[in-house]
């Protein structure tokens, strides 16, 4: 795993990413600046590191740049382009999203906004001994028109059947596995990004808030919540952190649910906190939070992702100890 | 020497002296038998060198990290080797004394404790002084060479095993608070020292009441500066905070291992019961995880602090996770069995309820995240 970069030059590149990304917030929007300010070099040359600054970004920013399509390309060792997407596994799963059934291929997941750009799709489809990674046209995929909780965000369902030949196998380097674990680092990241904004928030309204005649950060009650809140980011962080050394599976899948928990339960503080104005359309924390319900369904979820991990460890009778000192 | 290096030469140490090492007893044996075992293995790895590495010179130590200790830790406790309780005295009380204790009284002290002949203890809690630590009320005046020191405490873990005791004591006003106290290294057999054991509720004798009845402590034995006890008390915690924490991860990650491996065998595949240990074992790599981190600036020479109350409610919460999973999935085991393998279940499912409170209790913990880490100003 490369670790090239300074974190001097990775703080410039993550203002210029959080710049570029707060300029065009629509879904996909900032895709074509980010690949002009270096983020398919970016992920060449240091991936996991690459990927924590840009997600962190997105968590930060909450913006809708489709950068998942370029982390996952990249792992499963297909071309990076604005010009291709990925399609990626049903909310709360993290398994291939295509099924081959005869001579028809079933496809059932969810794909960014990338895809309206795109004229090609990554797709792993499952052949009953491991996923394998193929090419389609990108015109054959076409996404419902449901928007969801969080109409800015990039991802919508896909459910389509089409024809086998119709699709190209890839000749990669990478695996689905990798590809699922290098998802998993990116969105732990952009979780704890979008879990610290809205502890920030919270913290501050609590601050300026007075009721009883005193700020409303000085009831005890307030306090345990925003500190729950801290203290589960930075244990999650940590693991985040820990996948940038280690590029075992099972810490990414780790790192992702921990952030899940993290970042909903942050929410949940953040707005019982805020209380009312916490409720409206009016104040930003609503955007920051539905975010979080769809990017925690992303490749399993805080509910899912232990049930996973729960029976990878039985099927190896025993836990790994995974980091070391 | 370099911490991959030790681990290895330490792990081969220990392969080849496994049944030296092994306890006698089954199961969690008697208090007894579990600490006169823990001194066997501490002077094991004493006269092999690997105790002595992590620790400085001035006390007969190898040097090298702080990490290396650690390790030896970890690798006992993967094992399980030694209970990890009474050698987590050393690692909170010997790097602080070593800090703040004179030096020649460090060089003469500290060398047989860490080598496990001697057991020490620590008497900062007492009846009326718990979480509000500052209202100590123990008094020591000063005499000639001395101190003389009266009151109470309670909650000394292991004093009925311990050669001497890291004692607060009030030494201002009596509403003098964290300013007028001051920290002593006494002698358990000095006259005017009595204690009494207190049964906890998983069946064994942790702790004591003590009384100190004009108990004699003579000027070397003071602790940093008169009136500086609170600093001493600080400095404690954060080597509470890190090695010792690793320590105890390694046996929640060996009892946890434990749990898996049952739940394979009884071939109980649902989502329940996947779920239940996937969860306990997040947080057990969160702590891991952070607690690593900790290892690390502390060993990169860092001043620990309040940060590390992030640390004690990871494990904490770890800890209760994974017995009161360990509960559920085992079917009763904990409730109704007494063979030697339910007993430890038993005992650390019911050992895991003091978590929360030992060592700065949970809503202390959250109190000094609020204050320290969030910046929220005072409380109303
Ligand atoms: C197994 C075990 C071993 C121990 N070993 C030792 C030892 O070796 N040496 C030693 O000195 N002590 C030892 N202790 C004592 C331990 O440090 C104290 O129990 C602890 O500090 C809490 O004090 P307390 O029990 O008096 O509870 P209290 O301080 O009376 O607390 C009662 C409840 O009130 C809450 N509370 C108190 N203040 C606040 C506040 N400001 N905000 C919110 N809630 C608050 C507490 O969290 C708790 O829930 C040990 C305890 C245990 C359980």
């Amino acid at each position: 795993m490369s670790e090239l970069i300074e974190a001097d030059d990775l703080a410039l590149l993550a203002t210029g990413f959080e710049a570029a990304m707060a300029e065009a917030p629509a879904p996909g929007e900032a895709d074509q600046a980010l690949f002009d300010l270096g983020w398919a070099e970016l992920l060449d040359a240091a991936s996991s590191q690459g990927s924590a600054t840009a997600f962190s970004a997105l968590g930060k920013t909450n913006s809708a740049a489709c950068l998942l399509d370029d982390v996952v390309a990249q792992a499963l060792g297909t071309a990076v382009s604005p010009d291709t997407c990925v399609v990626f596994p049903s909310p709360h799963q993290a398994t291939a999203p295509a099924q081959r059934r005869g001579d028809t291929v079933v496809i059932d997941g969810l794909v960014s906004a990338r895809l309206e750009r795109a004229n090609t799709a990554a797709l792993a489809v499952e052949n009953g001994d491991g996923a394998v990674a193929t090419a389609v046209d990108a015109a054959l995929l076409h996404v419902t028109a449901a928007k969801g909780v969080d109409p800015g965000h990039a991802y919508r369902r896909l459910s389509v059947e089409i024809a086998a030949d119709a699709l190209t196998p890839l000749a990669t380097s990478g695996t689905w596995e990798a590809a699922v674990a290098a998802a998993h680092s990116a969105l732990a990241h952009q979780l704890l990004g979008g879990a610290r904004w809205m502890l920030a928030e919270a913290r501050q309204h609590a601050i300026d808030r007075v009721q009883f005649g005193r700020a409303v950060a000085s009831f005890q009650a307030i306090r345990h919540k925003l500190a729950e809140s801290l203290v589960l980011i930075e244990g999650a962080e940590s693991v985040a952190q820990g996948c940038l050394h280690d590029p075992d599976p099972l810490l990414a899948a780790l790192a992702k649910s921990l952030a899940g928990q993290a970042a909903l339960t942050t929410a949940t503080h953040a707005q019982q906190v805020l209380a009312g104005i916490g409720f409206t359309a009016e104040h930003q924390f609503h955007r920051w939070m539905k975010r979080t319900l769809v990017i925690d369904t992303l490749f399993g979820s805080a509910s899912s992702l232990p049930i996973e991990i729960g029976n990878r460890l039985l099927s190896q009778d025993s836990a790994p100890r995974l980091i070391q000192l | 020497m370099d911490t991959a290096t030790f681990r290895r030469e330490l792990e081969a140490w220990l392969d080849a002296n496994t049944q030296e090492l092994t306890p006698p007893y089954e199961g969690a044996g008697t208090m007894d038998e579990q600490l006169a075992h823990y001194s066997h293995v501490k002077r094991a790895l004493y006269d092999a060198d690997f105790g002595r590495y992590g620790w400085p010179e001035s006390v007969n130590g190898l040097g090298g990290s702080p990490l290396l200790r650690a390790i030896v830790g970890e690798e006992i406790n993967l094992r399980g080797l030694a209970d990890p309780s009474p050698w987590t005295m050393i690692e909170v009380l010997a790097p602080t004394v070593i800090d703040f204790a004179r030096p020649e009284i460090a060089a003469s002290l500290v060398p047989p404790f860490i080598r496990g002949d001697e057991m020490w203890c620590q008497g900062f809690s007492e009846p009326d002084a718990g979480s509000d630590l500052a209202s100590i009320s123990c008094r020591a005046d000063k005499t000639d060479g001395g101190w003389v020191v009266s009151g109470q405490k309670i909650w000394t873990s292991f004093i009925q095993y311990a050669q001497r005791c890291v004692l607060l004591v009030r030494t201002g006003e009596p509403g003098s608070a964290h300013r007028g106290i001051t920290a002593l290294l006494v002698d358990v057999d000095s006259p005017g020292v009595s204690y009494s054991p207190i049964e906890t509720m998983h069946g064994r004798h942790d702790f004591a009441e003590v009384h100190y009845d004009e108990v004699f402590v003579p000027d070397e034995r003071l602790i940093g500066e008169e009136d500086g006890g609170w600093q001493v008390a600080m400095d404690i915690l954060p080597y509470e905070r890190s090695t010792t924490f690793w320590h105890r991860g390694a046996l929640l990650h060996r009892r946890f291992s434990d749990l898996v491996a049952q739940m394979a065998a009884s071939g109980d595949r649902s989502d329940t019961a996947a779920k239940a240990l996937g969860q306990a074992f997040q947080s057990l790599v969160a702590f891991r995880c952070r607690s690593r981190d900790t290892q690390h600036r502390l060993a990169g020479g860092q001043q620990l602090g309040v940060e590390t109350s992030i640390d004690k409610i990871l494990i904490t919460s770890a800890e209760l996770e994974l017995f009161e999973a360990a509960r559920d999935l085992l079917g009763g085991v904990v409730e109704f069995d007494d063979d030697l393998d339910a007993a430890m279940w038993r005992t650390d499912y019911l050992y895991s309820k003091a978590a929360p409170i030992y060592g700065g209790t949970a809503e202390i913990q959250r109190n000094i995240v609020a204050r320290r880490l969030l910046d929220l100003g005072p409380e109303s």
